[in-house]
């Protein structure tokens, strides 16, 4: 059983990463710009960290050859090997693995056979992933497969044949650890699932709470009064006085939220001089982002279950 | 081993292609026209002035700077063996199979060089000619290998391996003279051993013995900066 951590980690885009996978499939939603393909990079030991470290099985890959050879991964930006023909640059990165196996039988296994004779110079950029995809998903016995966005590449190499070998690779003790940033993929590939906003790495657990909770400042010189008859209406989740003519009123909606102070207010005769929302931290909009991106991953799985046939 | 033969392919298969040898082609072509001008204009002094001046002085370095950016990919030396560290080689083991690849590549382009330059230079029966190639050529190897490790240890400076183009310019300046200023860089070692100005009076054995000590300690730099 393979595991892999991620230590106060920061890198490019990554903002203190802390984290820690074990043998499975997990899937991290988010886009290169929040910082995926780097977390790819850095978790195959392509990238030395700037801070913090990556530790596969309590070792460095970056500094380490042997880790690197139990790693197979799929970079945002592929381009193979320099060879004549892509039979050739396959061929050369299995000698780099130790690995025996035949160009053609790795083609040939993702139904890409065709690709053998073709020159490495002529493919697209999405060719070059497909075929990275392939030689990455040909690893006999890995410890990590990480794998940036790899169904971005289903049209060329069979859907299947990427879930499938997934999930062999997973009950074999691997991590596989996937980057996505379409929900549905995500849903395709994993029920464990975290998130990347930004850099800032966000668990399912961290993100959930941040889900609609909307705070409004609300200034009254009856302070104490409004919020003794906010504290017992039903829109309203909670209410601070922060001292002075200061109210903060909590609740899950923003409309209905200053509509329910409003009218208690009126209710008593209160008068508001001032009522805004609280801006929330930074941290707290990208947390409130991944959940509600959790939650459309978690309802695209879960629609993805009820239609499944039994 | 495995990991020195795999960055011998990847160099091998960087440095094929069809403009390298045109590069080489007219570089050949240029170098021996340069040496029937020498000849025309001072027949006796013309492979002299050939060697010191077009080949060993401008050539040479030159294309094996253009040989090793090549074998690098454009970039820094320990970044330029990244694609086959990632399926597990030893980075080390690779960059010391880049070197080899760069090194014999530099030095048969340096033999070729310099024979270009003496075919011009020599009348096509002069009796001296094999006694100059023999020599000559010795010194293009060890020459080419030098430059080659010495812009491989000078790439690992700057993001993208900037390094060996300020290595290609000290040795073009401090390399010219004669002071110690000129003892780390091999340009003035060479041209001792052609019969030029030796420097900081050092005699041709000592030259060969510096060379040969700039050469390894650019390998021991470059493997001792790589991480596994």
């Amino acid at each position: 059983m393979s595991e892999l951590r991620f230590e106060a980690l920061n890198h490019a885009e990554l903002t203190n990463v802390s984290a820690s996978f074990t043998a499975g499939t997990q899937v991290v939603i988010g886009s290169e710009r929040d910082g995926t393909g780097t977390l790819i990079q850095l978790a195959a030991g392509l990238l030395r960290p700037a801070t913090g470290s990556v530790l596969l099985d309590g070792v460095a890959a970056w500094s380490n050859a042997a880790a690197r050879r139990r790693i197979a991964s799929l970079c945002a930006d592929e381009s193979l090997l320099p060879a004549r023909d892509v039979s050739g640059a396959i061929r050369l990165s299995l000698r780099a693995r130790g690995d025996a196996s035949s160009a053609l039988s790795v083609l040939d296994a993702a139904g890409l056979a065709h690709f053998a004779a073709r020159r490495v110079s002529q493919l697209s950029a999405r060719e070059s992933r497909a075929i990275a995809l392939c030689i990455a998903l040909s690893h006999r016995e890995p410890a990590l497969l990480a794998l940036h966005e790899p169904l971005s590449v289903v049209g060329l190499v069979a859907q299947d044949f990427v879930l499938q070998t997934l999930s062999r690779v997973a009950a074999a003790g691997a991590v596989v650890l996937c980057t996505e940033n379409r929900l549905e993929d995500a849903a395709r590939l994993s029920e464990r699932a975290s998130a990347l906003e930004r850099g800032l790495w966000l668990g399912s657990a961290q993100a959930r709470p941040a889900l609609g909770a909307v705070t409004l400042r609300v200034h009254t010189l009856e302070p104490r009064r409004l919020a003794a008859r906010l504290s017992e209406a039903p829109d309203i989740s909670g209410v601070e006085w922060t001292g002075g003519h200061e109210l903060l009123v909590h609740g899950s909606e923003l409309e209905r939220l200053a509509y329910s102070v409003v009218a208690n207010a009126r209710a008593e005769a209160i008068r508001i001089t001032a009522l805004k929302q609280d801006a929330p931290p930074l941290e707290a909009l990208a947390a409130a982002r991944a959940g509600l991106a959790q939650a459309c991953y978690e309802q695209a799985r879960s629609a993805g279950t009820a239609t499944r046939p039994s | 081993m495995n990991g020195v033969g795999i960055g011998l392919a990847l160099a091998r298969e960087r440095l094929q292609s069809a403009s390298a040898l045109l590069v080489l082609a007219l570089s050949l072509a240029g170098l021996f026209a340069i040496g029937v001008l020498e000849r025309q204009s001072d027949a006796a002094s013309a492979p002299d002035d050939a060697l010191r001046g077009a080949v060993f002085g401008i050539a040479l370095p030159l294309l094996v700077y253009l040989v090793s950016e090549r074998a690098c990919e454009g970039q820094r030396l320990d970044r330029s063996v990244d694609a086959v560290a990632r399926y597990g080689s030893d980075r080390r083991a690779a960059l010391l199979g880049v070197l080899l690849a760069s090194a014999l590549c530099s030095a048969l382009v340096s033999a070729l060089l310099t024979i270009a330059a003496l075919l011009g230079a020599h009348a096509p029966s002069a009796p001296s000619l094999l006694a100059d190639l023999r020599a000559s050529v010795g010194i293009a190897l060890l020459a080419g290998v030098v430059y080659a490790l010495y812009f491989g240890a000078s790439s690992l400076l700057g993001k993208r391996g900037g390094g060996r183009k300020w290595a290609l310019i000290v040795d073009f300046v401090l390399g010219a003279g004669a002071s110690a200023l000129a003892a780390p860089w091999p340009r003035g070692h060479l041209r001792n051993l052609l019969g030029g100005d030796p420097v900081v009076e050092l005699s041709q054995a000592n030259a060969w013995f510096a060379l040969g000590a700039i050469g390894l300690a650019c390998l021991l730099l470059s493997a001792l900066r790589t991480p596994e």
